[in-house]
């Protein structure tokens, strides 16, 4: 694969995220990668990476195992595929951290999951970066699952992205079994000179599947969010009940959010429905709780920490969850 | 206690001109007092209680407002209300995501911190959260519920008086606290807010109707017509503007 070979903006499901031009100088992470085939980039260009490792294959069998991954800077792509088995229940957790350490980190993973009938499956994905807000960040972050669920299988998820030169994380569900209970929320932190990409995909090819997904973002002056959701209902997909919000706050002028909410129904018995919203901070739910004594910072903080928490699910584990809630507080300015 | 001079002052709109809505007003509540202000709508009323807790979009072009001989004008609103200054909103804000309690403890203790006071313990305020509920009959639960997301109007009424007795003002700034509230609750209301009348504190009380004065007896009553205070008495006053209404009390004054 060559660098030319990657999708840049003229490709409609990159074009608020170019990757070409992200590659630009890091042309050497296309050595050894296979060409580009229908599975796209990020797993051509983490397959090259993982070999370094040979790829990971992991398949739970027994209920309530939990799997822990991290990418750091030192670390390789992550390649693997996950199999969950018939009755099992597995948590998988991916933290990823870029530190500022390295000159051009390149973080890529690619998982190939699958999640069998009456399975469950809950993956959380915390991308921290540390690189001080504003400061020259050269990482490029790259993470796309691809996930197959059986009849009557859970696949729930959590995405926290902070960004980087470029990130994207990428899931693509296809419920090819009847009654699946799909959840796809995240939560991005869009500061100066970042770039973060939440982009999913849900195809129904099975009927009465339940699916939910709420991102919230933030996004400051110079950074970027991006969020491109899909749900895509074939014929077979009859009685699917899915909805899809997408909100975004813009912190400051010279912020940048962009959304492309996507329904594509060719069932004619669903209940589908989406909700996109980019705006401002309400200035008088700001000065309600200044009147009363709150620092105009503190208010601001507590209302649109509020605004982000609301997107991270209650089944996400408790210490999980602060360090979530950590990260959001010291993105706002807020921890201690 | 609560200084008005020659106040001049205009709304600031983000798309639009701006307009002059005080126009002069001069006004003087000594500690310890209530005084009421009535006007018909579009007197000042509101804007009035907005400029003296530094709302955004609010412009004083003159005169000047002081607390205890400070001057309020150049403070930021936490710095007001830190130095005791309460309003009660007409139209108390939805904040999403924030519980009624955690955000009550929050504002208290920054608060706190600004006077230089040691944090309220998480026991103490429970206590303080106990007997100010009861007082005021609010379920405990509605206070762990997101602040006014979903209440009712009479609700929300009732949770800034909570929030009040909890911050526990020097003085307080009633903005129409009895629109939306029907005679039981408003008694409920107005024992909350008589709780707090004290030798030490000042209360202004602005409304459109003497109902509420049945029940916060106010000590001074003042009209406001276009942006000035037209006429002041003592509590008949109010009678008086129910009896005759706003046009004949105006052409009067």
């Amino acid at each position: 694969m060559q660098l030319a070979d990657l999708p840049s903006r003229r490709h409609e499901a990159w074009k608020w995220s170019d990757l070409r031009a992200a590659m630009v100088g890091q042309e050497t992470m296309l050595v050894g990668t296979p060409p580009l085939d229908a599975e796209g980039p990020i797993s051509a260009l983490t397959q090259a990476m993982g070999d370094a490792y040979g790829p990971s294959a992991l398949v739970v069998e027994a209920p309530g195992d939990v799997f822990e991954s991290r990418i750091t800077e030192g670390d390789v792509g992550q390649y693997g595929t996950v199999v969950v088995r018939s009755g099992a229940t597995a948590t998988m957790i991916e933290r990823i951290g870029v530190s500022g350490s390295r000159l051009r980190p390149f973080l890529p993973a690619y998982a190939k999951i699958e999640v069998e009938p009456g399975a469950t499956l809950h993956r959380v994905i915390v991308q921290e970066n540390a690189v001080v807000a504003g400061e020259a960040d050269a990482a490029i972050v790259l993470n796309e699952a691809v996930v197959k669920l059986g009849a009557g299988s859970t696949f729930r998820q959590f995405a926290l992205g902070e960004g980087a030169r470029f990130a994207r994380f990428e899931t693509s569900v296809s419920v090819e079994g009847e009654g699946v209970t799909v959840e796809l929320n995240g939560v991005y932190l869009a500061s100066a000179k970042r770039h973060i990409d939440m982009t999913s995909r849900v195809a129904h090819v099975a009927p009465g599947a339940h699916v939910r997904q709420l991102v919230r973002g933030v996004a400051r002056k110079g950074g970027r969010g991006v969020f491109q959701g899909k749900f895509l209902v074939g014929r077979e997909g009859q009685k699917t009940d899915a909805e899809m919000a997408h909100n975004a706050l813009l912190l400051e002028e010279g912020a940048e959010v962009f959304a492309k909410p996507e329904l594509e129904i060719y069932a004619d018995d669903v209940a589908c429905a989406h909700g996109n919203t980019a705006g401002q901070l309400e200035e008088n739910a700001v000065f309600y709780l200044r009147q009363r004594g709150l620092p105009e910072v503190e208010a601001r903080a507590l209302i649109t920490r509020a605004f982000l928490v609301e997107a991270v699910p209650e089944w996400v584990d408790e210490s999980l969850r602060s360090v979530i809630e950590q990260r959001i507080d010291a993105w706002l300015g807020t921890s201690q | 206690m609560l200084d008005l001079k020659n106040l001049h002052a205009r709304v600031v709109p983000e798309d639009g001109p701006a307009r002059e809505i005080i126009k002069g007003l001069s006004l003087a509540v000594p500690t310890g007092e209530v005084h009421a202000i009535m006007g018909p709508n579009g007197s000042g009323k509101s804007t009035l209680s907005y400029v003296l807790t530094g709302k955004h979009g609010y412009e004083v072009t003159g005169g000047t407002a002081t607390f205890d001989g400070q001057d309020l004008l150049s403070l930021e609103p936490e710095a007001r209300a830190a130095l005791g200054l309460f309003l009660s909103f007409q139209y108390p804000m939805e904040i999403a995501g924030v519980p009624v309690m955690t955000f009550v403890r929050a504002a208290m203790n920054a608060q706190r911190k600004t006077r230089g006071e040691p944090e309220v313990s998480a026991p103490e305020f429970l206590k303080l959260s106990k007997v100010a509920a009861a007082k005021l009959r609010i379920d405990p639960e509605m206070l762990k519920r997101p602040l006014n997301v979903g209440f009712s109007g009479g609700e929300k009424k009732r949770l800034e008086i909570y929030q009040m007795l909890m911050l526990e003002p020097r003085f307080m700034i009633l903005d129409e606290t009895d629109s939306g509230l029907d005679i039981d609750a408003l008694k409920v209301v107005a024992e909350g807010v008589n709780a707090l009348r004290s030798p030490t504190r000042g209360m202004l009380v602005i409304t459109h109707y003497q109902r509420l004065l049945d029940y916060i007896r106010p000590d001074r009553v003042h009209i406001l017509s276009a942006g000035r205070i037209v006429r002041s008495g003592g509590p008949d006053l109010a009678l008086e503007l129910e009896k005759s209404g706003y046009d004949q009390v105006l052409k009067d004054a």
